[in-house]
């Protein structure tokens, strides 16, 4: 055998294995495949499932709800991959540039990543409720009404809202680092040369800093599609009218609250399918943009 | 123009001083070098003239104006870093434009016209469209300092622009430099850890050592007449050799030999490093400096009435030029330089004489000079030691 062999007997190596491939197969291949097949099945509680082909792909094909939800999830995803990486690139650069007490601000940053997500939520509730919510009495002195539990425009932009404030630190341990190792002679440079802060974060900072960036966006597509279930779940329960049922809320309530297992599984092919398409073409996009230095 | 000056600048570090309360004056269009060891505190001065540090006290003013507070974008000065600070993902034009094209102070035109000529000076048109990572480390200091004339800045400053290239390069690009500011004239402070490159370049050097200037001077004074045991040691390579003697009547006595020192009753230029000759006459510790290539093996030589010393020779180092020889006069370790290819080897016991116009006294405890016996300094007209012929 070519490769370098670290265990003497296979069997002591296969043992060494043996959890993480139990792990992996028990909770994720098995899971996905009975997914994969359950998809093209009808399913519920209390009957047999009965083969269908694909008849649930041709019902959401034909389903105008499940197409207003491919497009709000796609749009609640833009909106927070947007809204995370802008919000997170500008308080990195304040972190940046600040000489004093980087450290506490890094941890005021970060403490909302920290939190569970369901606490996360329950915590924006009280930051946002429309009549006990901390914020709500400085954004209606604003003139702004709030109401989202009625209002649906409202309600997405607060759950949106909500699960940016949620990743805005994970995003900055990853900035703040990339940003630290762009040498201070850059920095010492462009201000000999009068070139403004905002000019110098996208000028210089940013174009360095695009691996780093590409990563960020690839892992914050993922979480607006998927980890943002516990925002809408206890927020708003994707209303008011479906204002807020993202696709990974619509999915959940196909299945575990009218039991259409069939279909539900025939939804998370689909989500899967769809964000599996956005990774390919945000990958082609870094290799073409990104600047790995020399 | 622009004529530099500071004075009683001050800079801290928490308890550290890196910058202890220097007075300097730099002339309109002077190329000066600031030369030291590590830690010396040369690129802090450096930094808090660009005013990328903040003083911690004393006053910075280019051509009288004031400029201790001032941003360093409103200072017009350039600087060149040691690692080019080239931005990595612009080509050599887009890097040499970006700072004017964001301070917005310039038209297209003129910019497009500035680096053209800037190009042309230094020989990068070829670079100009090309990122940094295709260039070599020549070419990128060499990028670094066209972005650095572009502007026409007042005052360059320039850290260590050459340490990060290769010992031919550098060498090269040293002429260049020499060229490029005989051509451009403009003030230019200087800071290297590479002797050499002072004295090449510098029309004066400032050596300093502990966060204070030790001497600011020509480079040939800095050599011959070294103000205090610091400078003659750092300036020159071999380092002069540094031997405890006592001096009585006018002569330096050592356990391995006796010396006279000559006299300088007639010389007013002693004055000028605070040396009078009855610091020779009066009974005393003193440190006796004399620089290698100051020592002649005797018998190679026609004998001139002088003093031999006897030297053992530990280590035989052929530098190819000459010859260097680590020897031991008494108990006091000595390097000599001989003639090239001379049949010395280590082991011999070699008699060595010395030319009595390159002899320098230092205090004992301070350090500093207070004798040198080549008394007329090279500003006089003519360079006569006392007792050469």
């Amino acid at each position: 055998m070519s490769t370098r062999e670290i265990f003497d007997s296979r069997i002591e190596s296969g043992l060494l294995l043996l959890p993480t491939l139990l792990v992996s197969i028990v909770f994720l291949y098995y899971p996905t495949a009975l997914a994969v097949r359950t998809s093209f099945f009808d399913s519920s509680f209390g009957q047999v499932d009965e083969f269908v082909g694909m008849e649930n792909y041709v019902t959401l094909l034909a389903d105008s709800g499940y197409h207003s939800s491919l497009l709000l999830s796609i749009l609640f995803a833009a909106v927070v991959v947007a809204g995370v990486i802008s919000v997170s690139l500008y308080l990195t650069f304040l972190i940046h540039e600040v000489d004093t007490g980087q450290g506490l601000y890094l941890i005021s940053v970060i403490w909302p990543y920290a939190l569970p997500p369901a606490v996360g939520a329950l915590v924006f509730l009280f930051i946002a409720h429309p009549t006990l919510g901390v914020l709500t009495g400085p954004v209606e002195a604003l003139g702004i009404d709030v109401d989202w539990f009625n209002n649906g425009p409202q309600a997405f932009v607060v759950v949106a809202l909500a699960a940016i404030w949620k990743q805005i630190g994970y995003n900055v341990i990853f900035m703040i680092a990339a940003m630290n190792n762009i040498p201070d002679t850059l920095t010492e440079t462009a201000e000999l040369d009068g070139v403004s802060g905002i000019r110098r974060l996208l000028s210089v900072y940013v174009p360095i800093m695009t691996p780093t960036l590409f990563f960020l966006v690839i892992i914050n597509t993922i979480y607006a599609f998927f980890g943002t279930f516990a925002f809408v779940d206890l927020l708003t329960s994707g209303g008011p009218s479906n204002a807020t049922n993202i696709l990974i809320f619509d999915l959940y309530q196909e299945g575990f609250s009218f039991f259409n297992f069939g279909v539900a599984s025939t939804k998370s092919v689909v989500l899967f399918l769809v964000v599996g398409v956005l990774m390919l073409v945000q990958f082609r996009v870094t290799e073409e943009y990104s600047y790995y230095g020399g | 123009m622009t004529t530099v000056t500071l004075q009683n600048l001050q800079k801290s570090f928490g308890d550290v001083v890196a910058v202890n309360s220097i007075d300097l004056e730099i002339e309109d269009g002077e190329f000066l070098v600031v030369v030291g060891p590590s830690g010396c505190g040369k690129s802090t001065t450096l930094r808090l003239l660009a005013g990328l540090e903040p003083t911690t006290d004393g006053r910075i003013e280019m051509g009288n104006r004031d400029v201790t507070g001032v941003e360093p974008k409103n200072r017009n000065v350039a600087m060149v870093f040691q690692n080019y600070a080239l931005y990595p993902h612009m080509t050599g034009r887009r890097n040499i434009t970006f700072g004017m094209k964001s301070s917005g102070d310039f038209s297209d035109a003129e910019i497009e016209s500035r680096v053209e000529d800037a190009a042309e000076t230094l020989d990068i048109e070829d670079l100009l469209d090309r990122k940094p990572e295709a260039m070599s480390g020549g070419e990128r200091q060499r990028v670094a300092l066209g972005r650095a004339i572009v502007r026409d800045p007042d005052v360059f400053l320039m850290d260590e622009p050459l340490s990060n290239l290769d010992a031919k390069l550098r060498i090269q690009m040293r002429a260049e430099l020499a060229r490029l500011h005989s051509a451009l004239e403009t003030t230019t402070v200087y800071v290297t850890h590479d002797q050499t490159e002072a004295m090449t370049l510098g029309e004066r050097v400032v050596v300093m050592n502990d966060g204070q200037i030790m001497q600011v001077d020509e480079p040939q004074v800095l050599y011959d007449f070294p103000a205090n045991r610091f400078v003659a040691e750092f300036i020159g390579d071999p380092a002069m050799n540094m031997i405890p003697v006592d001096i009585e009547n006018g002569h330096a006595v050592h356990d391995a030999f006796t010396l006279p020192l000559p006299s300088g009753d007639d010389s007013p230029s002693t004055e000028r490093n605070g040396a009078g000759d009855t610091r020779i006459s009066d009974a005393r510790h003193a440190i006796l400096g004399i620089r290698p290539e100051d020592f002649r093996l005797s018998d190679v030589q026609t004998d001139d009435g002088l003093p031999t010393i006897d030297a053992e020779v530990n280590v035989r180092e052929p530098l190819g030029d000459s010859l260097l020889l680590h020897c031991s006069i008494g108990a006091t370790a000595c390097n000599i330089q001989a003639e090239p290819r001379t049949e010395v080897h280590a082991g011999d016991t070699v008699s060595v004489t010395y030319d009595p116009a390159r002899l320098h006294l230092f205090e004992d405890k301070t350090g500093e000079a207070f004798y040198h016996s080549g008394l007329h300094l090279p500003s006089d007209e003519q360079v006569v030691s006392q007792v050469s012929k």
